[in-house]
């Protein structure tokens, strides 16, 4: 998912560069539609965890095509691929930072050309957010607090979970923080870090057996966790609009408690902006999200969809005729919006390309297509 | 090891085992009733392991080179290894011990790498229906089954016993000792204690490196004791067991960053039953079978977080307890023309520490009433089995969601056919529906179960065809050709619901199989020479019939190859023994996707054993001479790379090496 109001600095619209992926053809697909400045959209497939296929695709504009595949295609050095799990992907200047997580490493690739430049050694790596400096990537650390640092272990029968920076030149780790349990979405706003706890292993395990509900607030300066927010169960993603409000999704508890979007204001509190999301990504300053009333019916008749929009916390109907499994959504602007469909979760996926509210195409992706990032 | 390498070089023409097929259909004289004695359908493959000259250490290498079966098998000493017969899924087929179910409500898969060939007979299994008399209900319930039959003492008089020795690659050490007491002229006591272990560590590639397999260790510790006893017109046994094992779980085989493990997981488990049972023929038309079982199951799984970052924090602690009774009733109405009614009940309890633990209770009554005639030439059978289970719970809001008590229940038909036109000719056919109940883990696993889940169903049609030509003393040629065809329907399958730490289970998927297993098998015998060839081949194409809109409709179900077969050459020698055997695995998908991502090359393993045996006789007592059993098996002997499931390499060449002395 995209992460940060960051990105559009960052998104640097420069001629295309010819590229050694040039050769890769891809499917032929039809691109009008998709808005002006765009060279690429990387759809990172998680792939199921313990089967190493993560894989990496993406939509080429310049002539029309989408690759599946691409990192194995463009790196047959790494002998083992991806890896296992891809969590997340965003877009740093010409470089793809994608988290794998059961990996335990933050890919950095080329933009351009999709060639390894290094991969770093991150615990249960999860999501990504940037400054002009650093990454800091959200971890479920396993046992190891500290771990850049001095490996001691604290709790590690429950242990809370790291935000790691990673300087953006070196591609070192310099630094962590403990923030709550097992954190997920992380966003960054004016020197603010806010990361959403989620606690979903905690909510298994003794003595409390139950969920994070925190928003970690991260002071960049100091490295220091400011601020604690309380928001609800089970939060999944963060996600900044640019303009002071953080946007943080909840799974809910699966049971009284359904999923839903709230948002964090300027001045700290917090607002109950929507229920029932299952997927979402920030674009601008909307945030796009798709979800479903039937998300506690567990007897596997079709789901009837519903795609929404937030805006300065106010919720409002989008035109989106989604069917299937949704897993990722990438708003690409001008009412352009590529749908990652998980089909069984077990094989390959397709994504689809949604232009004014209905499909113009599908192709296959890899298993579970999830995360989008644009360049 | 490099001494066994050497031997390995120098025994290279040596050849394998193959599969005697026993003869039970014995004719008695003393039988009155011949429906008595005639079993309806011969069990399709069939071991009689104190012929083998060299038995491997494990259940599932027998279970391997049997033709319709997949033994689905994670690598090493400790790894998972479980059967899959037809395609129905591990679920439908019944593993049973002297005729009781060894069985697992959580997770409905027996681990039969846990299962020692040590002090078992025989083993047996069965497509379609097994048709027996005084078999139990849960006999008649499982949609395949795999029958071990337990070695019974052979001695009449003082005590006796058995040594073994096995050790060589992977840091190998397996003593075991059987020892029998008579105790009487109608009781017998056996004995038995094995221990074993193995670091488990084997290299194997892993792309352009070459790695070694850690955290694959185990030390395991099984004790035996058995007593059986001999009545006027019937028969009893007793048998209780314990097992211990602790072992790591090597994980699969992904990319992972430099020092991080792949696994540091653990699991301590202990399995300890009491079964027995009583036999009598009460007049000469009507007799009965008891059976009991009491069983205790202990596991603790811990992730070892503090060794692994990448671990997930789990420290969890399972404890089963299962309570088993059953009696069958058989009763000859009019030679060849019986009838038999079987009752089953058990009770299965799962607790565990696990969060938001529902604490779920099965108690389930299986009834089979079953009737037969049986000719010489013809024999039918007809049965029918009631299986009914009502689920309830402990602590059923754990977690704050409710669960309702729920009974399933599910009728299963079936009819068996055995034709024998000629004397060479036999011809079996059978037709049946059967259920296999949801798993504890399918229904109610921590933000995975689903307390709506039916009953799994399995129908099948299969006919086997026998040719068959022999003189005992000379040459014996055995032919079977069996075609079936197996539909697996309401098959559960787990799907993340709205989000991805959210898993269900359904009762979505249903497949086609389609298949022909083969088997061709020639001896000779001359003087002292013994030589015996034996060729496998199985078809089997499992399509995927779930979903009509589905993009993986009408593709092949993952892990099935379409071809799989092999060839087994045996020769014997005086007190020599060599054995060769090649099985071959066709191509196949690790999922539904049939396209080259997922593809599993096919691979060819072999094997080969030698052994001598050897006569004490200079320590003779009474008549007993002490034997002496030396035998060298040498598994994958070219060293090949493969995985039967993806991420999970297989050892490359290794050795075992045993002594056994029988006295």
């Amino acid at each position: 998912m995209l992460c940060g109001a960051l990105v559009s600095l960052f998104a640097c619209q420069q001629d295309p560069i010819p590229a050694k992926d040039a050769d890769l053809n891809g499917t032929s697909v039809d691109i009008s539609g998709i808005p002006a400045g765009i060279s690429k959209v990387f759809t990172l497939n998680e792939g199921s965890m313990g089967s190493n296929n993560s894989t990496l695709d993406f939509l080429r504009i310049d002539d029309a095509r989408y690759v599946t595949g691409a990192f194995k295609k463009m790196n047959p050095g790494v002998g083992a691929g991806l890896g296992d799990v891809g969590n997340d992907i965003v877009v740093i200047g010409n470089e793809v930072w994608m988290a794998i997580n059961n990996s335990g490493l933050v890919e950095v690739i080329s933009a351009t050309d999709e060639t390894e430049i290094t991969a770093i050694k991150v615990p249960t790596p999860r999501n990504i957010a940037f400054d002009g400096k650093y990454a800091y990537v959200t971890s479920w650390a396993g046992a190891y607090a500290n771990y850049g640092a001095d490996y001691s272990i604290t709790d590690y029968k429950n242990p809370k979970g790291q935000v790691y920076r990673i300087n953006l030149k070196t591609k070192k780790v310099e630094d962590s923080i403990e923030v709550g349990y097992q954190p997920e979405g992380i966003a960054c706003y004016k020197g603010k870090l806010y990361v959403a706890n989620s606690g979903g292993i905690a909510s298994s395990l003794p003595p409390d057996y139950s969920y994070d509900r925190t928003v970690s607030v991260i002071d960049t300066k100091g490295f220091k966790v400011s601020e604690t927010i309380d928001v609800q169960v089970n939060l999944k993603g963060a996600f900044s609009d640019g303009k002071g409000n953080i946007y943080v999704t909840t799974f809910g508890n699966y049971m009284d408690i359904p999923s839903g979007v709230y948002m964090i204001d300027a001045s700290g509190t917090v607002k109950h902006v929507a229920d029932y999301v299952s997927v979402a990504t920030v674009l601008g300053d909307t945030l796009y999200c798709i979800g479903t009333e039937q998300e506690s019916d567990w007897s596997g008749a079709p789901k009837t969809w519903k795609a929404f929009t937030c805006k300065g916390g106010v919720k409002s109907a989008l035109d989106i005729s989604v069917e299937g499994n949704p897993y990722g959504i990438c708003a690409m602007g001008g009412n352009a919006f590529l749908i990652g469909d998980a089909g069984d979760y077990f094989n390959p996926g397709t994504v689809s390309l949604y232009k004014n509210g209905r499909k113009a195409w599908t192709v296959d992706a890899g298993v579970i297509p999830g995360h989008f990032a644009i360049w | 090891m490099s001494v066994l390498r050497t031997i390995a070089a120098l025994a290279l023409f040596s050849v394998s085992w193959c599969l005697t097929a026993q003869e039970t259909d014995t004719l008695s004289a003393a039988a009155v009733y011949g429906v008595k004695t005639r079993p309806v359908v011969r069990a399709a493959e069939e071991v009689y392991l104190p012929q083998q000259p060299v038995a491997p250490q494990q259940v599932a290498a027998v279970l391997q080179h049997f033709t319709g079966v997949q033994v689905k098998d994670y690598g090493g000493v400790g790894g998972l290894k479980t059967v899959n017969v037809r395609s129905l899924g591990s679920e439908h087929v019944g593993i049973f011990l002297d005729g009781i179910q060894i069985d697992n409500a959580q997770n409905m898969q027996v681990d039969l790498g846990r299962f020692s060939t040590d002090g078992i007979a025989q083993i047996s299994l069965f497509n379609g229906q097994k048709s027996r008399r005084l078999q139990t209900a849960k006999e008649y319930a499982s949609g395949a089954a795999v029958h071990l039959t337990t070695e019974r003492p052979m001695r009449f008089f003082g005590s006796g016993g058995r040594f073994r020795l096995r050790g060589g690659s992977f840091g190998t050490v397996n003593p075991s000792l059987m020892w029998d007491k008579d105790l009487g002229r109608n009781l017998s006591l056996r004995t038995q204690a094995e221990f074993l272990t193995s670091n488990g560590k084997y290299k194997y590639p892993f792309f352009d490196t070459t790695l070694v397999r850690e955290n694959g260790d185990i030390q395991s510790l099984r004790l035996e004791a058995q007593l059986f006893g001999n009545l006027r017109r019937g028969e009893w046994d007793i048998h209780a067991y314990a097992y211990g094992s602790e072992r790591g779980f090597p994980g699969p085989v992904i990319r992972r960053a430099a020092g991080f493990p792949f696994s540091a997981e653990r699991q301590a488990d202990r399995n300890i039953f009491v079964q027995g049972g009583w036999r009598q023929d009460w007049t000469d038309r009507y007799s009965s079978s008891l059976k009991f079982k009491y069983s205790n199951d202990y596991t603790h799984y811990d992730t070892h977080p503090e060794k692994n970052p990448m671990a997930m924090p789990y420290d969890l602690h399972y404890r089963q307890d299962s309570g088993y009774l059953s009696l069958a009733q058989s009763y000859v109405l009019a030679d060849p023309w019986s009838i038999d009614l079987s009752t089953d009940g058990q009770y299965n309890a799962l607790d565990s520490d696990v969060g938001q633990f529902v604490t779920p209770r099965r108690a389930t009554f299986t009834g089979a009433l079953a009737t037969r005639v049986a000719w010489y030439t013809f024999r039918a059978a007809a049965h029918i089995v009631y299986m009914g289970a009502w689920d309830y719970f402990d602590t059923p809001s754990a977690g704050g969601w409710s669960r309702e008590n729920t009974y399933r229940d599910a009728w299963m038909p079936s009819l068996s056919v055995f034709w024998m036109p000629f004397q060479w000719l036999e011809i079996d056919a059978y037709a049946k529906r059967s259920y296999r109940l949801p798993s504890f883990n399918d229904l109610y696993y921590s933000q995975m179960g689903n307390s709506s889940l039916v009953p799994e169903q399995a129908e099948q049609l299969g006919l086997d065809i026998r040719f068959s030509e022999r003189k005992p003393s000379n040459y014996h040629l055995d032919v079977r050709i069996s075609p079936y065809f197996n539909r697996v329907s309401n098959k559960i399958v787990a799907i993340p619901t709205s989000s991805q730490f959210r898993w269900t289970m359904l009762n979505i998927g249903l497949v086609d199989v389609t298949g022909l297993d083969t088997r061709a098998e020639a001896g000779i015998n001359r003087g002292d020479w013994f030589l015996e060839g034996t060729l496998r081949y199985s078809l089997q194409q499992a399509l995927d019939h779930s979903d009509t809109d589905s993009r993986t409709y009408g593709n092949q179900i993952p892990y099935i190859p379409l071809h799989s077969g092999g060839i087994g050459l045996e020769a014997r020698y005086g007190y020599w023994s060599l054995c060769w055997d090649t099985s071959i695995s066709g191509g196949k998908w690790s999922r539904t996707a049939n396209i080259d991502d997922y593809y599993i090359k096919p691979w060819s393993i072999s094997d080969a054993s030698v052994s001598r045996l050897c006569y004490l006789d200079n320590l003779n007592t009474m008549g007993m001479v002490p034997e002496l059993t030396i035998a060298l098996n040498l598994g994958n002997i070219f060293n090949t790379p493969y995985q039967i499931v993806q991420g999970y390499p297989m050892p490359g060449f290794n050795a075992l090496l045993s002594i056994e002395l029988n006295w």
